[in-house]
């Protein structure tokens, strides 16, 4: 705890320094934008009302949240019958381990070519950039099971159901969860890139619009806004895990995407 | 010098071999995909401008056109040198910031934190404001690809140079090692295998960086060459171009993972059954 007050106090101070920079250095606005002017793009009422703030929010959000609902549910389902048939892994782990490894963002126009403008694209294209690390993490600790335990628990007569539900599920929630938080920052990106190319809003879309009229602090505000809603899932996430490994000494991290 | 030579290609040959043997069963599938695809193009009739057959994309790359003609050397020349570049800078950078890092307690108290913290934040988001500071080019992707690959590296290799045995620390310091020696001899090496899981992911992340680059403003290279196509539906040089950026990125990581080999020939070992 006092660590963390420590770290935002850093913050707090870093924001500061570059408020202080800003005015005293006397940097322009479209340059580099002070906090306060950042800020002020997005509480102040008549600005507000000029960028419709709320309605760019929600298109992002929903996107996010769509395409995380999405790769969670399908990649652990995917996962799960990879390590429940031989057969299946055999076939479906070399093309999931050749897609993972492909820059799967540059897959983006297609996706819009296919499917148009709005929704639908963003939030598939978040999906595709977002299901193979779960994919993996998941499939991982399904097998990361002690052999003696399983050895023991067949020899008592459980049964597959049994064996996946009792033991290799409870085992692999760190690694899903995990895989989670991978794919959370993986949403963000995927729904972000989506309303670069071609959108007409969301966050991504204000972004790329502000660049045109090179509206710096929008920029920055939407850059703000973004982060806070990548940090709100990755939050949402992180106390769930705690909830639900509450036997885990510590929460895991991330691990690198 | 000159024995070295053959049995240094040598060794190439069998690590190809060996790893063509022992994913044998990939390639075949990953092969039977294409095959699938190419035949259910041709078999339910798919117009080329929803799907084209990966034989068309080649075709659009090998054989010279008449309509929409593309200079694939121009725009291949720009995406692989920015990707090439950005790595090269992004993990020597990264490795010597870490390294830095590691070294004095207090920085990496301050800013190790922000950097986890920024490296769970959509990075890639940044573009179009580096874009704005800098206008278009080949500097202003690098500039992005450095951005999405710099904290991976930077993590990984910390993470490494932290993951040391206290006790053999303790020893060494008992026998007198200097700070310069313990990094050497132990915290390095020790951090090799993290440097380069870090370099691994920092190789696809240049990819990434290099094409939304391009994608986002740019007047040449594959990522450019997708958008355009894009804009006037014409599917081919897309499938074409991610043909390419794939085969850039599978380079890439076997130059990491041939290089892991060479400097850590002994984990080879390891890895045998």
């Amino acid at each position: 705890m006092k660590l963390l007050l420590r770290r935002v106090g850093y913050f707090i101070l870093f924001l500061l320094c570059w408020q202080v920079a800003v005015m005293v250095l006397g940097i322009k606005e479209f340059i580099i934008p002070s906090p306060l002017k950042t800020l002020s793009h997005i509480f102040h009422p008549a600005l507000a009302a000029k960028y419709q703030w709320p309605i760019h929010i929600r298109a992002t959000l929903l996107e996010i949240a769509l395409s995380f609902l999405i790769t969670a549910v399908a990649g652990n389902l995917v996962a799960l019958t990879i390590s429940w048939s031989k057969t299946l892994k055999a076939l479906i782990t070399p093309i999931i381990v050749f897609f993972n490894s492909l820059p799967k963002i540059a897959l983006a126009p297609l996706f819009l070519l296919w499917f148009g403008y709005g929704l639908l694209p963003n939030t598939l294209i978040a999906v595709l950039v977002a299901f193979f690390p779960i994919v993996i993490n998941t499939a991982t600790g399904l097998e990361q099971v002690e052999e003696d335990l399983l050895d023991l628990v067949r020899y008592l007569g459980a049964t597959k159901g049994q064996i996946f539900v009792k033991i290799k599920i409870p085992n692999a929630l760190p690694y899903i969860f995990s895989g989670f938080k991978i794919s959370a920052t993986m949403c963000v990106v995927g729904s972000i890139v989506g309303e670069f190319i071609a959108s007409d809003k969301g966050l991504g879309y204000l972004l790329k619009d502000a660049q045109a009229f090179i509206d710096t602090p929008t920029m920055f505000a939407c850059l703000l806004l973004i982060s806070l809603l990548g940090i709100l899932l990755f939050g949402v996430l992180s106390l769930l895990e705690a909830k639900v490994l509450y036997w885990m000494p510590q929460a895991s991290s991330g691990g690198g995407r | 010098m000159n024995k070295a030579v053959p049995s240094r290609s040598l060794f190439l040959f069998r690590w190809v071999k060996r790893n063509i043997q022992k994913n044998l069963n990939s390639i075949a599938v990953v092969l039977g995909f294409f095959l699938f695809w190419e035949a259910a193009v041709w078999a339910f009739d798919i117009p080329q401008f929803i799907l084209p057959a990966p034989s068309t994309a080649l075709s659009h790359l090998l054989v010279p056109r008449t309509d929409a003609n593309y200079r694939w050397w121009y725009h291949i020349s720009s995406t692989v040198l920015a990707i090439s570049l950005s790595f090269a800078i992004t993990s020597t950078v990264g490795i010597l910031i870490a390294i830095a890092l590691a070294w004095s307690k207090r920085l990496k108290e301050i800013v190790l934190p922000a950097f986890v913290f920024i490296n769970s934040l959509p990075i890639i988001a940044i573009a179009p404001i580096i874009l704005l500071w800098m206008g278009y080019g080949v500097l202003t992707n690098m500039v992005i690809a450095f951005l999405v690959g710099f904290f991976p590296v930077v993590i990984n290799t910390i993470t490494g140079l932290e993951a040391v045995d206290e006790d053999l620390l303790d020893l060494v310091r008992y026998l007198h090692a200097s700070k310069l020696q313990v990094f050497l001899k132990i915290r390095i090496p020790n951090a090799l295998p993290y440097i380069f899981s870090g370099l691994k992911i920092c190789s696809t992340m240049s990819i990434v960086g290099a094409i939304v680059g391009e994608f986002i403003a740019s007047d040449r290279g594959l990522g450019y060459i997708i958008i355009n196509a894009q804009y006037s539906m014409n599917t081919p040089p897309i499938f074409s171009s991610l043909i390419l950026i794939s085969l850039a990125g599978a380079l890439l990581y076997t130059i990491v993972s041939l290089l892991e080999r060479f400097i850590m020939p002994w984990t080879a070992l390891e890895a045998e059954p």
